[in-house]
């Protein structure tokens, strides 16, 4: 008869009991940090290929150096899709140029912890661009949408001490390779102080004297060796158009420079029409971008080369 | 033997309202301080966690308490404002990470959680569908959120003004959701995530809007000169940030003032927390660094003692029930003489018609304990769960 004892009530409990469940809050970790990766390569990304080439020489092989842009725009105003912003968020250290280098970077989500400004230790010695525009509506007044030049490393001085900021980082993120690092950094230090050396003599007889350049992009050269250089917007493969030559007039009669410097060979139409006004074309280019041969010191090479050439140093 | 506990249980059943007035006082004289108690420690380990996993905040001087709950569970009305300088300050110390925390506005009644890329990996928060926060204007939407405004990747969420006669203020921004967190059983669930610039783009602080230099805005320019060029109140202002006018967006002032609520400071090392605690100890000091845990462990101890009234009230009540559950058994077997009569007449020993009466009180006794423990047993399962619900709503 005892059997007779309902037993359902319990047994509904108890199955209930052990069918419940509730997550516990998911444990939360620490900000990965690089020392727990062991020794594998640091992943890095940059914004232009100055900074690529810096990395790749002071890292070698213990640094995975991205550089993900075109082959055919100017790293400066390009903009990365998501994917690729993705893939910079992942990096281990994003290597940035500053002095308002590459405005996607303020448009965009990376984690700052692994952004490196490797121009942050010279930011007084940014340069302004003053003809930026203001303008103003509503309640705010003026305000201006001014950039800095951005060109920095070609001042090789500037460059050193961008170099010198990759290798802080470096060390930083991967202590253990900081004598592969800085055997990478010193021989680049030496090959940037030789480009220094050389342009201080193939532009040593060109202080004070006129010069104009095809793009905005030469202040911190200019600036470097005292070079007297005014600039106007003209593309090495486009012929400019009308009035851009009126505005060239004007700047001559101010400032008659016999040279200008260029990103790229300009047309030959532009080459024909600048010494029909007494200006000669020589090129210097910036390598903001890869180039098809060769690499960073080889173009600055080439260009010293030009230059020499040009001015018959 | 079994003749005795069939004889009990044929009594408790047919007396069953009496048995089950019985057995739900003795259930809740148990279950109610024990329940209350695994409660309380639940809800303590709800609220520690989060905070003891969150090593240092940085807020402006006020209330501690405000700080760390609107940090941490974006709760509460937003603490007083600091400006961006002391993240960078944090960062510049060299002693820990900084997480930047803005949270002050929100969307369709889900806070906007202004902040950096390094909260998600701090967090542990994974993105389960799209992707995480690209560009200025996007947002990555928590689980529930998702769930409650039926959002996906590609949909818009769009951020609300902070009271509707502000006509002249905060502006709503379309924010494109680019994708949902995983669930984590958090605050995080309940949030909708943006980097620390769109929140000052929908307070105002930053902009888009047609270039002034185009032709095409020839309508809306008062003046224009070599080197400045002055709209109207009519020029086009972008409410949604899209691929194609991203670039026209900016700041305007000096970003290091622009204004966030707290900074999560994460400290390699205790020597760094050390280190990066003392700096925030001068007099004349704008902001504060709080430990979380410590803030959390202050509230709680409130807590911990209304809980020792209610559970000495419990208490109380019980030995009240108790005694009435004892006068109750005392005034049946008073009621039950006749019957305890008889089963003496037809042959029933006294030690069996005291082990009928004794099984009788510990079959009931005995469910009483069964089912308090297995209401604190439900309460340990779902205790928390329910908390966060009631928290919710």
């Amino acid at each position: 008869m005892f059997e007779r004892i309902p037993k359902g009530g319990l047994i509904a409990l108890c199955a209930v009991t052990s069918l419940a469940g509730c997550g516990e809050p998911r444990q939360q970790g620490a900000v990965r940090s690089l020392q727990d990766d062991g020794d594998r390569a640091l992943s890095v990304y940059v914004v232009n290929y100055p900074l690529q080439f810096f990395a790749q020489r002071i890292g070698g092989e213990l640094v995975q150096v991205e550089f993900p842009a075109p082959a055919d725009v100017d790293p400066a105003y390009w903009s990365p899709d998501p994917d690729l912003v993705s893939a910079y968020q992942g990096a281990d250290l994003t290597l940035l140029n500053g002095a308002s280098y590459a405005g996607w970077i303020e448009r965009t989500t990376l984690p700052p912890s692994k952004l490196v400004n490797t121009s942050a230790s010279f930011a007084d010695r940014h340069i302004f661009v003053e003809s930026a525009v203001t303008h103003s509506h509503g309640p705010e007044g003026d305000h201006s949408h001014g950039e800095f030049a951005f060109t920095t490393w070609l001042d090789p001085t500037l460059a050193a001490e961008q170099a010198e900021a990759i290798l802080q980082a470096f060390i930083a993120a991967y202590p253990e390779g900081e004598d592969v690092f800085q055997e990478g950094f010193d021989a680049l230090a030496d090959d940037l102080q030789a480009l220094d050396q050389r342009l201080a003599a193939v532009f040593a007889g060109m202080a004070g004297k006129p010069l104009l350049g095809s793009h905005p992009v030469y202040q911190y050269l200019a600036r470097r060796y005292d070079l007297d250089l005014k600039s106007v917007h003209f593309e090495p493969g486009e012929n400019p158009p009308e009035n851009a030559w009126w505005d060239l007039q004007k700047i001559l009669a101010q400032h008659p420079a016999a040279w200008m410097l260029w990103e790229g060979e300009p047309l030959p139409e532009t080459s024909s029409t600048l010494g029909e006004l007494g200006v000669r074309s020589v090129v210097f280019d910036p390598c903001g971008n890869a180039p098809e041969e060769g690499d960073f010191l080889s173009v600055m090479s080439e260009n010293v080369s030009n230059l020499a050439e040009a001015f018959g140093n | 033997m079994r003749q005795t506990l069939y004889l009990a249980w044929r009594y408790l059943s047919y007396h069953r309202v009496k048995t089950l007035i019985l057995l739900v006082s003795i259930t809740l004289i148990i279950y109610l301080p024990i329940g209350l108690r695994v409660l309380v420690d639940q809800s303590s380990q709800q609220l520690t966690a989060r905070a003891a996993a969150t090593p240092l905040i940085v807020g402006a001087k006020g209330s501690p308490l405000e700080l760390v709950l609107n940090t941490l569970y974006f709760r509460s009305d937003y603490p007083e404002i600091m400006r961006y300088e002391q993240v960078t300050r944090v960062t510049d110390a060299d002693l820990a990470i900084a997480i930047p925390m803005y949270v002050r506005f929100n969307a369709q009644g889900h806070p906007i959680v202004g902040t950096g890329y390094e909260y998600f990996e701090y967090r542990g928060l994974d993105i389960v569908d799209g992707r995480q926060l690209g560009m200025l204007g996007e947002c990555v939407v928590g689980s529930r959120v998702a769930e409650a405004l039926d959002v996906g990747p590609g949909d818009f969420v769009i951020s609300s003004p902070e009271s509707v006669f502000d006509l002249a203020g905060v502006y709503p921004l379309k924010m494109r959701v680019a994708g949902v967190l995983g669930f984590s059983d958090t605050a995080d669930d309940d949030a909708i995530f943006v980097d620390v610039r769109t929140t000052w783009i929908i307070e105002g602080l930053g902009h888009g809007h047609q270039d002034l230099s185009r032709p095409e805005a020839a309508s809306v320019v008062l003046t224009r000169d070599s080197t400045n060029v002055v709209g109207s109140a009519a020029v086009v202002q972008y409410n949604e940030i899209t691929e194609d006018n991203i670039e026209s967006f900016h700041f305007h002032g000096d970003i290091s003032q622009n204004p966030v609520t707290a900074v999560i400071a994460l400290p390699p090392d205790q020597k760094s927390s050390a280190l990066l605690q003392g700096r925030y100890q001068g007099e004349d000091e704008p902001a504060q660094i709080v430990r979380p845990v410590n803030v959390m462990n202050e509230l709680l101890g409130t807590i911990l003692s209304v809980q020792s009234f209610i559970t000495a009230g419990a208490v109380i009540v019980g030995m009240a029930t108790l005694a009435t559950a004892a006068l109750v058994f005392m005034l049946s077997l008073r009621l039950r003489r006749r019957e305890i009569e008889t089963l003496f007449k037809i042959g029933g020993s006294r030690l069996s018609v005291a082990s009928v009466m004794t099984s009788e009180i510990i079959a009931v006794l005995l469910a009483g304990v069964i089912l308090a423990g297995g209401l604190t047993f439900l309460t340990g399962q779902f205790g928390s769960a329910a908390i966060r619900a009631f928290i919710r709503m």
